[in-house]
């Protein structure tokens, strides 16, 4: 039988799972594509900019299919 | 002369450096960020360990599936490989679901994306390195 380790739970909203989402992989994307800080932060902005916005309209395209 | 010698050393040379580029690229897959950290790019080591860590504990909190090679179909044999693209932390996912995965939640369904995540991105994350290794830019 395999040991575990302590479980965590996690309650997080439909937003919060979007925006931690967004910005762990908005972060790995800017330092794996760019070299120079600056662009990576212009990256990173970018690009958390860009999965909040299309997460967002994506939601609110479903919602008329939701009723 | 001159011209001889280098063409005889380059293909072992290169034969060298394609497989250094494999250890990398494999070390990175087993142990994220590994494979960057060898190259001593430490700054990408670093948040690739990080993002990988920080989606499989999230991914596993929410009690997202963690696919089995067990799998029923070809979606649930594709998580399998996705969620294996984690390397080491797959075992670390599984140690930490101690409950089992819950889907009748959207908290579950989440989480089962969030460890698909993490597994590809460090697949992405150890090609980056193999290509780095060979001399690529990157």
């Amino acid at each position: 039988m395999m040991a575990h380790l302590p479980s965590i739970a996690l309650k997080l909203s439909h937003l919060q799972a979007l925006v931690l989402f967004a910005l762990v992989i908005a972060i790995a994307f800017g330092f794996l594509g760019r070299r120079q800080p600056i662009e990576r932060l212009k990256y990173i902005l970018w690009t958390l900019l860009l999965f909040l916005l299309i997460g967002v309209g994506i939601g609110w395209a479903m919602y008329p299919f939701s009723h | 002369m001159a011209e001889g010698e280098t063409s005889a050393v380059a293909p072992a040379r290169d034969s060298k450096s394609e497989t250094m580029a494999f250890v990398v690229a494999a070390a990175g897959w087993l142990v994220p960020g590994l494979g960057h950290a060898l190259l001593k790019m430490w700054g990408r080591a670093v948040v690739c360990f990080l993002t990988v860590g920080v989606l499989v504990m999230v991914g596993a909190g929410m009690r997202g599936n963690l696919f089995t090679s067990r799998g029923n179909d070809a979606f649930d044999s594709l998580g399998y490989i996705a969620d294996l693209g984690t390397g080491s932390f797959y075992l670390v996912a599984r140690l930490l679901e101690a409950d089992g995965p819950d889907v009748s939640h959207a908290d579950g369904d989440y989480g089962t994306r969030f460890l698909a995540t993490a597994g590809v991105f460090n697949l992405l994350a150890a090609l980056h390195a193999y290509e780095a290794a060979r001399g690529r830019k990157a």
